[in-house]
C-alpha cells in the first residue's frame, strides 16, 4: 500500500487530511472486503483445472469479442449521450426537461429484457418481420451477434454518459464560452477549446461505467448469441460449477482493474474550475426540429420497442393469468424504498471517497476510489453469492433482511455516485472554499456552503444514477431479498419467466412511471442553487 | 386468435430457451430461471368442490380426484417452513396458500428463485442455511445437492408414494409430478399402430418422410438427446440424427408448434412434451390429434420436477411431511390441472387423454439427473449440423 502523505503528480493540494482518509478507506474496505469470498472459493479449485481453465483457446477469443463489444458500446454511448447532454442542457430545444426524463430512462429497463424485446421485434420471425411480410420483405438484416448486442447495449446503456455529461454541462461556466465567441471562435471552436475539456472528466466517468458495464453484462450477449466473455462463467454456473465460475470472475475482476488502470493513466490533467455561471441557452435555429426527432428517435427505439412488445402479450395474452401473481402497489413501494435508501447511502459514503480523489489525489486516494470499482464490475449473481457467505456465516441477524440487500445495492452501484461526485468537484475552484476559509467560514463550513452548492448537480446525477439501476436490480435481489419481498422488477421476473407475459406489463409500465417521476424529483432539487 | 396469442407466447418463449438451451446452462443471470417450460395458463372459472385446490378447472371436464392418498390422511403440518422454490409462484403460490389455511399452526417462508441459483445459494449458505427443504423444477438440481452431501433420507412414507425410477435410487429426493416425451401424431394420416414403438426406427420408417418434425433448440427435446446418448451411445445418437435430417425433418421453433403443425395437418407426426398436445385439444377439442409412446427407450423419458429436505432443515420431520403433502391427492390434481403435468402417484389421473402414469413405461437405468447437462448434446447436435 502506498506512503499516506504521497502526493500525486496533478495535485499540488496540501498534506492528506486524517479524518477524510480512514472514512474514505473504510468505504473501500467495506465493499471489497465481502469479495474475498471470491478468492476463497476461487481457492478450491485445483490448480492444474484452475491452470487449463484460464489459459484454454475458447478464453482468450472471448476476451477478445468483449473488448471489441466493450469498446464499440463505449464509443456509440459517447455518440448519443454527450449530444444528447448537450441538448437538453444548453440548447432551447423544447421540452428539455421532459426529454432529460425520457432519454434517462432506458437506464432502468434491464438490458436482458431489452435483448429480448428486440429479438422478438426483429429476429428472423419476429413481429417486425410479419408486419412487414405483406410488402414483401422476405428478411430484415441479422439481429444476431455483434450488431445486436452493440445496439442494444448501447441504447441500455448511454445514459450513464448521458447522467454524468449533463451534470457537468449544468455545473459548467458558460461565460467561458462567451468569451470564446468573442474571440472570434466558431462555435464549433469553442465547444472543442472550452466545453470538452469541461466535460471531460464527467465523459469519462460515465464511459467508465459503461464499459465495466458492458463487461459484466451476462443477458444481453447471451440473448445477441455473442460470445462474450461472461457467457464461460454462466456456462459453469449453469452446470453447479460454482467454484469455476467463481475463479473465472476473477479473472473479470483482473481485467476490470486492467481498466480502471488504463483509465487513471489517460485521465491527464484534469483539473478544471469553474464558478458556475450559465447564461442563456443555444439557439437551434434550423436544427430544432432534427434535434427533436434525434431525442425521440432515441427514446422511441430504446422504450418503445420493449414496451410495444411486452404490449402485444398483454393484447394477446389475456387468458394467461394467475391469481398467485396478482400486483400489489406495495411492490413499486418497495422499489422505491431500497432505491432510494441505496441512492442516499451510497452518495453518502462516495463523498468521501470522491472528495479525497478529487480534491488530495495520491496514489492512496486513487485506490479507494479504485477500489469502489471492484465491485461493481462483479456479475450480479457472484455479489449477490459473495453476500449470501458473508451474511451467513457473519452477519446472521440481517442476513435476507433489507440491510444486507441495500448493502449489496451500495456495493454494486457505488462507483456510479463516486464517478459521478468526482467529476464535480474537480470542477470547483479551489479558491472558492478558499475564501469562504477567509471570510471566516469553518472548513465544514465552507464545504457545506461553497462546495455541496457547486457539485449538487454531480451528487442528485449521481444519485439518480444510483437510484435506476438499483429499481432494475435483479440476481442480487433474488438472492437476498427478505422472504415474501418482491419489487416491481422481481415480480416481472416472476410474471416473465413462468409465461404470464401478460401480467409483466402493467408492472413494467409501473416501473418506468415511478422512475419517470422519480427522475423528475431529482431534476428538480438538482437546479436549486445553479441557475 | 387463440392461436396467434399461443405462437408469440410460444415464439418468444422458444427464443429464450433457445438462448438457454444453445448455452447448455440451467440458468443465465437472473433473467432466465425454472429454465423448463412447464408453468403456463390457468384458465379461471367456477370453483367448487372442498378437495380441490385453487379455482382452476380443468378443460376437460371435471374430475375425480379420489384416488392417491389425502391430505386429510396425512399427518398434521405445524411449525414454521422455510422453503427455497425454484418452482415459481404463479404456479406453487396457491398451492402454499392452500396447506397455510388447511392447518391453523403451520407456515410456510417461501424463497423463490431458478433452481440452479437456489443450488449455488444453499452451497453457498453452507450449514448456516435456513432452507428446509428445496423444490426444483428438474432433477438435474435435486442431483447436485445430494452429489454436495446436503440432503437428508427421505422416510419411506414419501418415498413409497411413487415408482421406483421417479424418486432417487439412495432415497434422498423424490420426483412430485412430471413431465412424458412423446410422439404426437394426426390421426388422419396415422393410426397409433402406424407409429413405431421403438425411438430408433424412426429414420427408417419412410411414412415420416417429409412429414415429420421437431424442434431442435429446445430443452427437452436436448434432454431426449442426451437420454440418447446415455442409452445408445454416441455414434447411435450421430446416426439418429443424420437419419432424421435425411428423412426430411421440419424444424420448429417449440414443440407447441410441432403439436399444432401436427394438429394442422402440416406433418403426420413429431416430438414433443405430453402436455403441448393436451393444450392444443383443450383448446381445440376436435383436433385430429393424438399422442403415441414409445417403450423403454430414449424417446419415452420421464423427466420430473421434484423436492427433497435439506442437512440443514430445523424439523426434519416436518420437512419430510410437508413433502409428502406435495405427494397428496389434492396437490397432484392440483399440478395436472395448473401446468398439464403428470401427477406421479398413481390413482391421480392426469389431465386430458393420456394413460395412467402406471401404464407408461420409461427406459429403466436411466438417472435422470443426468439429462439436465445438455452440453454435450448442443455440441453433437452442431456437429451434426441440426442446430
Amino acid at each position: 500500500m502506498a506512503t499516506e502523505q504521497q502526493t500525486g503528480t496533478g495535485g499540488g493540494d496540501d498534506e492528506q487530511p486524517l479524518g477524510l482518509t480512514v472514512a474514505s478507506g473504510a468505504v473501500a474496505a467495506a465493499v471489497v472486503v465481502p469479495l474475498l469470498w471470491l478468492v476463497k472459493t476461487a481457492l478450491e479449485v485445483g490448480f492444474a483445472e484452475a491452470l487449463a481453465l484460464v489459459t484454454r483457446p475458447t478464453t482468450v477469443e472471448v476476451f477478445l469479442n468483449s473488448a471489441v463489444l466493450v469498446t464499440l458500446v463505449t464509443a456509440a454511448c459517447i455518440g448519443l449521450g454527450v449530444p444528447l447532454a448537450y441538448l437538453t442542457v444548453r440548447t432551447d430545444l423544447p421540452f428539455r426537461r421532459f426529454w432529460t426524463v425520457v432519454v434517462s430512462l432506458p437506464l432502468v429497463i434491464p438490458s436482458y429484457i431489452g435483448a429480448f424485446a428486440f429479438v422478438s421485434a426483429f429476429g428472423p420471425r419476429g413481429a417486425f418481420q410479419r408486419l412487414l411480410a405483406p410488402l414483401g420483405v422476405e428478411s430484415l438484416p441479422e439481429i444476431y451477434g455483434l450488431p445486436g448486442a452493440v445496439l442494444v447495449l448501447t441504447l441500455y446503456t448511454y445514459p450513464y454518459v448521458f447522467i454524468t455529461t449533463r451534470a457537468a454541462l449544468k455545473s459548467m461556466d458558460t461565460t467561458l464560452i462567451d468569451a470564446a465567441r468573442t474571440l472570434n471562435h466558431t462555435r464549433w471552436e469553442s465547444f472543442k477549446r472550452v466545453t470538452v475539456p469541461q466535460i471531460r472528466p464527467a465523459v469519462a466517468a460515465g464511459s467508465l461505467l459503461t464499459a465495466l458495464y458492458v463487461l459484466s453484462d451476462f443477458g444481453t450477449p447471451a440473448i445477441m448469441k455473442f460470445d462474450a466473455f461472461t457467457r464461460v462463467i454462466y456456462v459453469e454456473f449453469g452446470t453447479f460449477g460454482r467454484d469455476t465460475a467463481t475463479l473465472l470472475s476473477l479473472q473479470l475482476i483482473a481485467v476490470t482493474l486492467l481498466i480502471l488502470t488504463l483509465e487513471s493513466q489517460i485521465r491527464g490533467d484534469e483539473r478544471t474550475t469553474t464558478g458556475g455561471r450559465s447564461g442563456s441557452p443555444m439557439p437551434l435555429g434550423k436544427w430544432k426540429y432534427p434535434a427533436l426527432g434525434f431525442a425521440a428517435l432515441v427514446a422511441t427505439v430504446a422504450l418503445l420497442v420493449p414496451l410495444g412488445i411486452l404490449f402485444t402479450w398483454l393484447a394477446q395474452g389475456v387468458a394467461a393469468t394467475s391469481g398467485s401473481l396478482a400486483f400489489q402497489p406495495e411492490y413499486a413501494l418497495n422499489s422505491v424504498l431500497v432505491a432510494a435508501a441505496t441512492a442516499g447511502a451510497a452518495t453518502l459514503a462516495g463523498l468521501p471517497v470522491a472528495y479525497l480523489a478529487a480534491r488530495h489525489p495520491s496514489r492512496l486516494s486513487s485506490v479507494f476510489e479504485r477500489a469502489t470499482y471492484v465491485g461493481y464490475a462483479v456479475p450480479g449473481v457472484v455479489l449477490g453469492l459473495a453476500l449470501v457467505y458473508f451474511g451467513s456465516s457473519y452477519a446472521t441477524p440481517i442476513y435476507q433482511t433489507l440491510y444486507l440487500l441495500v448493502f449489496a445495492y451500495v456495493i454494486r452501484f457505488l462507483p456510479q455516485a463516486i464517478g459521478s461526485l468526482r467529476a464535480s468537484f474537480l470542477r470547483v475552484d479551489p479558491a472558492l472554499p478558499e475564501a469562504a476559509r477567509t471570510l471566516g467560514e469553518t472548513p465544514s463550513g465552507a464545504f457545506r456552503h461553497v462546495t455541496l452548492p457547486l457539485v449538487a448537480p454531480g451528487l442528485f446525477g449521481g444519485a439518480a444514477l444510483v437510484f435506476l439501476t438499483t429499481m432494475k436490480e435483479l440476481p442480487a435481489t433474488l438472492l437476498l431479498r427478505p422472504s415474501g419481498f418482491s419489487t416491481l422488477v422481481t415480480h416481472i421476473w416472476t410474471a416473465y419467466e413462468q409465461g404470464y407475459f401478460g401480467q409483466a406489463v402493467v408492472p413494467a409500465f409501473i416501473l418506468l412511471f415511478v422512475s419517470g417521476l422519480s427522475m423528475l424529483v431529482i431534476i428538480t432539487q438538482e437546479g436549486y442553487d445553479v441557475k | 386468435m387463440q392461436e396467434r396469442d399461443r405462437e408469440l407466447r410460444g415464439h418468444s418463449r422458444r427464443r429464450f430457451i433457445a438462448t438457454t438451451a444453445a448455452l447448455g446452462v440451467g440458468a443465465l443471470a437472473g433473467c432466465t430461471g425454472g429454465d423448463e417450460e412447464t408453468e403456463t395458463t390457468t384458465e379461471s372459472g367456477t370453483g367448487g368442490e372442498v378437495e380441490q385446490i385453487g379455482s382452476g378447472r380443468s378443460p376437460f371436464g371435471d374430475r375425480d380426484i379420489s384416488g392417491g392418498v389425502s391430505v386429510a390422511e396425512m399427518p398434521d403440518l405445524s411449525g414454521e417452513l422455510t422453503l427455497y422454490s425454484g418452482r415459481g409462484k404463479a404456479l406453487v403460490g396457491e398451492l402454499i396458500s392452500f396447506f397455510e389455511e388447511y392447518y391453523d399452526d403451520f407456515t410456510i417462508r417461501p424463497r423463490y428463485n431458478s433452481a440452479t441459483e437456489l443450488v449455488n445459494q444453499i452451497q453457498t449458505e453452507g450449514q448456516n442455511s435456513p432452507a428446509d427443504v428445496f423444490f426444483s423444477v428438474n432433477a438435474g438440481s435435486l442431483g447436485a445437492l445430494k452429489d454436495a452431501g446436503r440432503t437428508q433420507d427421505l422416510p419411506s412414507e414419501v418415498l413409497d408414494l411413487v415408482r421406483d425410477e421417479f424418486h432417487d435410487p439412495d432415497g434422498q429426493w423424490t420426483g412430485t409430478s412430471g413431465r412424458a416425451r412423446t410422439v404426437p401424431f394426426n390421426t388422419d394420416q396415422f393410426d397409433e399402430s402406424g407409429i413405431p414403438d421403438d425411438i430408433m426406427a424412426f429414420p427408417d420408417t419412410e411414412a415420416f418422410r417429409d412429414n415429420i418434425g421437431w424442434a431442435p433448440t429446445y430443452s427437452s427435446f436436448q434432454a431426449f438427446i442426451t437420454a440418447m446418448r446415455v442409452l445408445e451411445g454416441e455414434e447411435a445418437t450421430r446416426e439418429w440424427l443424420q437419419g432424421m435430417q435425411d428423412l426430411g425433418v421440419t424444424e420448429y421453433n417449440d414443440e407447441f408448434l410441432v403439436s399444432q403443425a401436427v394438429a394442422d395437418g402440416e406433418i403426420g407426426a413429431g416430438f414433443a412434451n405430453h402436455y403441448y398436445i393436451q393444450r392444443i385439444l383443450a383448446g381445440r377439442p376436435n383436433a385430429p390429434l393424438s399422442t403415441a409412446f414409445t417403450a423403454g427407450d430414449a424417446g419415452s423419458i420421464f423427466n420430473v420436477a421434484g423436492a427433497l429436505v435439506l442437512d440443514t432443515a430445523d424439523d426434519s420431520e416436518l420437512a419430510s411431511n410437508f413433502v409428502r403433502h406435495l405427494l397428496s391427492a389434492e396437490a397432484q390434481d392440483y399440478f395436472a390441472r395448473t401446468t398439464f403435468e403428470y401427477p406421479l402417484v398413481s390413482g391421480v389421473d392426469p389431465i386430458g387423454e393420456l394413460p395412467g402414469i402406471d401404464e407408461l413405461s420409461p427406459p429403466e437405468g436411466l438417472d435422470l439427473t443426468q439429462l439436465s447437462d445438455l452440453e454435450g448434446t448442443v455440441e453433437l447436435l452442431r456437429e451434426v449440423g441440426v442446430l
